[in-house]
């Protein structure tokens, strides 16, 4: 019996979709110091690298309709197996959980409000975040539509007010970076915002009807990347060379913002913006782990655990790295590497072991 | 296990509670009317015997003053021309008209009803219960000596305000009444506006004490058989002395009894309950209150007005924006502003900044302070000026003005431009009447979220009332549909209003599909007159 | 849901709520209490190796209510502080010996730093100024002739603060194009760069009669982080030709009968620079574009018609390309690349650029200059005929 009691359309997952991807906006700074103005290739090239694999979440969840992911593992490798696999995701999610709260909270400490302490800003997001979850999934998919327009706006405006300050010069010469670094962005960048939907495993289960999956998957994952993309354009035409010494190079960006006398002062407005997409990102985020964590001890709802986790998720993010220097250069050596197996490998290999054993079996008499 | 057997104890001791309230009650029920006049007589004295304004009136009819009758009626309450006229004066004089030897027997209500009594209005009773609900109901009984029944007789007029113009909801350009507390005028006012054979009105009575008679007013063709079911349920679960309101059904039949805003909506206005009925609505209309409860409600609906649909859209639309923003303003403006100026100063521009500051410069306040006690200040202005009695009015309208603006800024209490702010404020939270109580409540949140976290904290108490908006549903209705869940057709009414020519469906969520979804044709624009060939000029 | 659900429910609500109590506020600044600062100065002081910095402050006079005093009164509305310090960060904490509060430096117009200081290298002292988190890219970098603290003081007629006067005086740089605005993005970009010089605009300080007037004087080039050489205004101009930053100016030609002048506003500029290797020899095309307008003539020749405006057009092409040699003589002379040639090359030939840039100082000077300048009038104003006695009658 699915824990999840909630339906979400096939139209939903496109927003829902979109919006987590817009959620990383951010987190394109980290592979800038490597990539430099070549960033938007390496995001274009993730996409298309992702784009199979990504496809390949939504045609396994079609094939087993009503099921999530923890299910899905164990129908497919067995009891045991199935179960490490699920510890294994389990572990993917709460660290991946952990380092997005950090990132939240060392976004308002570095450019924001930088007297307040770090853990006010953990604890009061992710309590915010846990009523989300305790909501349920339905009322997070009834917003996510909301949250894809507001991310929306904000690049787009931000893109548009930043036009007389651009210069496009700035991505010449093309490839001239060495083909190493290019390599590692690309593998950053479909780990981190692209890799990350491998969540969706989980939340895919609650379709109401799986047909149109496939092709809402695919243009949510466009609409996605294309907004990274325009925050990667951005970045490189206004701000040139020097994006590779900022903390955050979205930020000064918006700082430069300077038209009339009015529009002078915006960088409150990219805050908002992030903050709600982050909020959204992280609520799924709790959401999926814990209705992962509940699916795999076989409790009835998941709700009890709701708080307990997201404190244990605090304590976490508050005591996991020392710095941000610390933080990026985890993610983008280690993160990768333990990610890259759950991302890439494992749910493709379910399809095909699925399409093998000619999973699910019809006459089974398990309960979904 | 001390606690299983506690909480056992706890439910038997409850329920015997429950059971010596209903034998209470049950007193003065099962009773049937004896043909015994005096007995009953008898027995309705001995209830009202502490009361002196039942008047009993005995009396003989018939040819030869054969039959002996009695009048009972609540002085006050029955119409005693009506009853002088239509009910004495036939019974005592018109029944000489007959002959004497006619084969009605008068002993039987049924023979006096059809054939001497002029008034319309009246039925039957043969509990003593029901008697003594339709004399409190202001009926008047008619007994008969030698009958089992009695005649239970409306009066026709009863004292009620005139229609006139509701208090609360003054409009420009629509009609100007407004319903009052007599509910059968309020249905007659309802009923012509709908001339049509599905409106259904049904009835219920409510209250223990105060019997009140309820109507939920549903077109049956249109509205969702579950709603009514539902709210037939709800209504008959309630088990309460009295009701004096429809506020207090609203409490006992609400959705989210713990959430700010309201599930269900009301009105003064026949105009605007009857274009809800037409969509797929129900109404229910309580006596004693020209307010009527409106259920489903939707969030937009706070903003939509009636004369938005009087006016044409552009002008519409404009003014149902101003209302969003006007609402945003209200909640979230002194919570910017104290965020603003207390954690993010480099947002503001250059030359503001230095303003604000010099009209800080002599307050002793923090700012979080100052705007907590004007907004409190100016909620005091708001909740005394209802009280007043009217030649007071005046008077602290004026004072409230002068010491909350002028003197306090002069004497350096508060700075200029937080008045400006709470001021704006303050007339930003009228345009939106049906949310000011759960604005006057989000203000307050916001401030202190402001005060406290700045800007961060206002982002996440949008967020969360963001998420609790998304999951209201009233009755069955999303509450946020149809920005929500997003359902394209229904954006047509919510930020602009289109031209009325293009809104032709019902609305989704309210129906469900039940009905025909189309209330209009689609194809309704209006044209330009086009000239004829045929036509000289 | 006994007793026991209720209070534990309680508990962790005021948990909850403590956390907002205890630390939320404490990002909270009135205010009041802050110091808005709108512009600072960087001198050297007289101890070596500390600096001095000076910030102007705004002071904030009380308004009460309507009836407030007009404006300030005699009294400035600012004020100048200035401390010591081994290190920018260093000073500007113990600026607080003197305010008492933290200086808020978000609304900072300007930064100026005084000649020494830039003769010196300003790599050591830029560093604070990106890196602060109030600090916003978007202010101005100036470099002071003499000292910046003096520069600070010098009071405006039309503006109330002097650090705003002077981000006027180079915001509206377009009526004269004699100079170019420079914030600190732009200036950390050059900096970046391997061979591109940064620049940053020149303040002087006229002593006139009482007051002291600032004057925008052209601008500084700066190698590695030091200056090492001035631009006057036709040089700056000419360097804006060529990075196409012209917005509109005056260029005064003779007329074509060599009776008067003919002067010209400059409405519109267009340049495109192309670079090319050719044999081992790097030339630079530069196509410049301009329309002006005839705004005043000294002489009473009719210069309305298309023999005259031949004429004049090819003589203020000639100014222009005057213009751009004299800055690209004045750059070779200190061998700095102001014109960012290098980063073209780079974006041209990135492999080429490999070698190249690493003898960028011997190959800087024999960059040859391929100018091509083609001006146009596009109107004349309210005038057809200047107001004299008809040609040919006296």
């Amino acid at each position: 019996m699915s824990i999840e009691k909630g339906k979400i359309s096939c139209q939903q997952l496109l927003f829902l979709f979109a919006g987590f991807i817009e959620g990383s906006a951010l987190l394109i700074d980290f592979t800038v110091g490597i990539t430099e103005h070549q960033t938007w290739m390496v995001i274009l090239a993730g996409l298309i690298i992702s784009t199979p694999v990504i496809l390949s979440y939504a045609v396994l969840a079609k094939k087993f309709p009503g099921m999530n992911l923890v299910q899905i593992n164990d129908m497919v490798y067995g009891r045991f197996l199935g179960k490490i696999i699920s510890i294994y995701y389990i572990f993917f999610f709460s660290m991946t959980l952990s380092f997005n709260i950090r990132d939240v909270g060392e976004l308002y400490i570095t450019f924001l409000m930088q007297d307040t302490p770090f853990i006010f800003f953990l604890i009061v997001f992710t309590v915010t975040c846990a009523y989300a979850v305790i909501k349920g999934i339905e009322v997070l998919t009834r917003i996510s539509h909301l949250i894809l327009v507001i991310g929306l706006f904000a690049v787009i405006s931000t893109f548009i007010l930043l036009i007389d300050q651009m210069d496009f010069s700035n991505f010449l010469p093309f490839f001239e970076l060495p083909f190493i670094k290019i390599f590692q962005g690309i593998h950053i960048v479909s780990m981190i915002p692209f890799g990350e939907t491998v969540v969706f495993l989980m939340i895919m289960g609650c379709l109401n009807k799986s047909e149109h999956a496939v092709k809402n998957t695919f243009f949510g994952l466009l609409i996605g990347a294309a907004s990274l993309l325009i925050v990667a354009v951005r970045n490189t035409a206004v701000l040139g060379k020097t994006q590779t010494i900022w903390t955050s190079a979205s930020f000064q960006a918006i700082r430069l913002i300077n038209i009339g006398t009015v529009l002078t002062r915006m960088d409150f407005l990219i805050g908002i913006a992030l903050t709600i997409l982050m909020f959204f990102k992280c609520s799924i985020f709790l959401y999926v782990m814990v209705v992962a964590v509940s699916q795999l001890f076989g409790l009835k709802t998941y709700e009890p655990l709701v708080l307990p986790l997201a404190a244990i998720e605090v304590i976490i993010a508050a005591t996991v790295f020392q710095s941000p220097v610390d933080h990026a250069m985890i993610t983008q050596n280690a993160g990768i590497i333990y990610s890259a197996p759950l991302v890439f490998v494992i749910p493709p290999l379910s399809l095909l072991i699925a399409k093998i054993r000619g999973l699910p079996k019809l006459e089974r008499g398990k309960e979904t | 296990m001390f606690g299983f057997i506690y909480k056992i104890t706890r439910y038997l001791s409850l329920k015997n509670k429950n059971m010596l309230q209903n034998t209470e009650s049950d007193k003065n029920n099962s009773e049937p009317i004896t043909p015994d006049l005096e007995k009953n007589l008898e027995v309705i004295k001995g209830i009202f015997r502490d009361s002196s304004d039942v008047t009993i009136h005995e009396f003989n009819f018939g040819h030869e003053r054969k039959f002996k009758g009695a009048l009972i009626f609540i002085d006050n309450l029955a119409n005693k021309e009506e009853i002088h006229k239509n009910i004495l004066q036939p019974l005592m004089y018109g029944v000489l008209l007959f002959r004497n030897n006619v084969d009605i027997d008068f002993t039987k209500i049924d023979s006096i009803r059809e054939n001497l009594i002029s008034m319309t209005d009246n039925s039957k009773v043969s509990m003593i219960s029901d008697l003594l609900d339709s004399l409190l109901a202001g009926s008047a009984i008619l007994l008969i000596d030698g009958s089992k029944e009695a005649l239970a007789i409306k009066p026709g007029k009863r004292e009620s305000r005139s229609i006139e113009e509701p208090g609360t909801e003054a409009v420009v350009r629509g009609p100007r009444e407004g319903f009052i507390e007599n509910v059968n005028v309020n249905i007659a006012l309802l009923r012509r506006k709908i001339k049509d054979t599905e409106l259904c009105v049904e009835k219920l009575v409510i209250g223990d004490k105060s019997k009140t008679d309820v109507y939920i007013v549903y077109i049956k063709s249109i509205a969702n058989p579950k709603l009514i079911e539902e709210i037939r349920k709800r209504l008959k679960r309630i088990k309460i002395e009295a009701i004096l309101e429809s506020g207090y059904i609203e409490q006992f039949i609400e959705d989210s009894p713990y959430s700010i805003f309201p599930t269900i909506s009301n009105s003064e206005k026949p105009d605007k309950v009857a274009a809800k009925i037409l969509e797929g609505r129900a109404a229910i209309m309580v006596d004693g209150t020209p307010f009527v409860l409106v259920v489903p409600m939707m969030f937009i609906e706070s903003f939509q007005s009636v004369e938005d649909y009087y006016a044409r859209p552009f002008f519409a639309s404009i003014i149902r924006v101003i209302r969003f923003l006007s609402y945003i303003i209200s909640t979230l403006g002194p919570a910017i502003y104290v965020a603003l100026t207390v954690f993010h100063q480099e947002l503001i521009p250059t030359q503001l900044l230095i303003s604000i500051a010099e009209g800080r410069e002599r307050v002793p306040f923090p700012a979080l302070l100052e705007a907590f006690l004007m907004l409190f200040a100016f909620d005091l202005l708001r909740e005394a000026g209802v009280r007043l009695p009217k030649p007071v009015g005046q008077t602290v309208g004026i004072v409230g003005a002068l010491v909350l603006g002028e003197a306090s800024v002069e004497a350096g209490l508060i700075s200029p431009i937080m008045v400006i702010v709470v001021s704006a404020t303050a007339i930003a939270s009228f345009a939106v009447p049906a949310q000011t109580d759960s604005g006057t409540i989000l203000r307050y949140i916001y401030l202190a979220l402001a005060g406290i976290a700045g800007g961060f904290g206002v982002i996440m108490g949008l967020l969360a009332t963001l998420l609790h908006l998304a999951s209201l549903r009233s009755f069955g209705t999303p509450y946020l549909w149809p920005v929500v869940p997003l359902d394209l057709s229904g954006l047509k009414d919510v930020f602009i209003r289109m031209p009325l020519w293009t809104m032709s469906k019902r609305p989704e969520a309210i129906t469900w599909d039940n009905c025909d979804s189309y209330s209009q044709s689609p194809d309704l624009m209006p044209s330009a007159y086009k000239k004829d060939d045929n036509d000289s000029k | 849901m006994g007793k026991k659900m209720n209070i534990s429910i309680i508990k962790s609500i005021l948990c909850f709520f403590l956390v907002f109590a205890l630390s939320g506020c404490l990002g909270a600044r009135e205010i009041n209490d802050l110091e808005i600062v709108i512009g600072m100065g960087v001198d050297k002081d007289e101890n070596a190796g500390n600096i001095l910095l000076t910030a102007q402050v705004v002071k904030e006079n009380a308004v009460g209510g309507a009836s407030g005093n007009g404006g300030g009164g005699d009294d400035e509305a600012y004020w100048n502080v200035s401390s010591k310090g081994e290190s920018i960060f260093d000073a500007v904490r113990q600026m607080t010996h003197k305010t008492g509060n933290r200086l808020f430096i978000s609304h900072n117009q300007a930064v100026i730093f005084g000649n020494d200081v830039a003769k010196e290298g300003l790599q050591e002292y830029i560093d604070f100024f990106l890196r602060a988190h109030e600090m916003r890219p978007a202010a101005l970098i100036l470099v002071a002739e003499d000292r910046a603290s003096d520069v600070l003081d010098a009071k405006p007629e039309t503006e109330k603060f002097p650090a705003m006067n002077i981000a006027k005086l180079v915001k509206t740089y377009g009526f004269t194009s004699h100079l170019y605005k420079v914030n600190m993005k732009d200036f950390a970009l050059w900096l970046m760069s391997d061979t591109t010089a940064p620049l940053a605009p020149l303040l002087t300080i006229i002593q006139n009669g009482e007051n002291k007037e600032i004057y925008v004087s052209g601008m500084a080039a700066f190698k590695n982080g030091k200056m090492v050489g001035k631009l006057n205004h036709d040089e700056s101009r000419g360097l804006l030709w060529v990075l196409g930053e012209v917005r509109s100016g005056v260029i005064i030609v003779p007329s074509p009968n060599e009776t008067g002048k003919a002067v010209l506003e400059i409405l519109k500029a267009k340049s495109k620079v192309t670079p090319e290797i050719k044999d081992g020899k790097i030339v630079m095309h530069i196509k410049i574009k301009e329309e002006s307008s005839l705004s005043e003539q000294s002489t009473t020749e009719n210069l309305a018609d298309d023999k005259a405006f031949e004429k004049i057009q090819k003589s203020s092409a000639e100014v222009i390309r005057q213009e751009i040699m004299a800055a690209f003589d004045k750059s070779r002379e200190f061998n700095a690349d102001i014109f960012g040639f290098g980063e073209m090359l780079h974006k041209k030939y990135s492999n080429e650029w490999k070698t190249l840039k690493d003898n960028w100082d011997e190959i800087y000077p024999t960059i040859e200059l391929n100018i091509d300048v083609e001006s146009k009038i596009i109107k004349t104003d309210l005038l057809k005929k200047p107001a004299a006695p008809k040609e040919g009658e006296k």
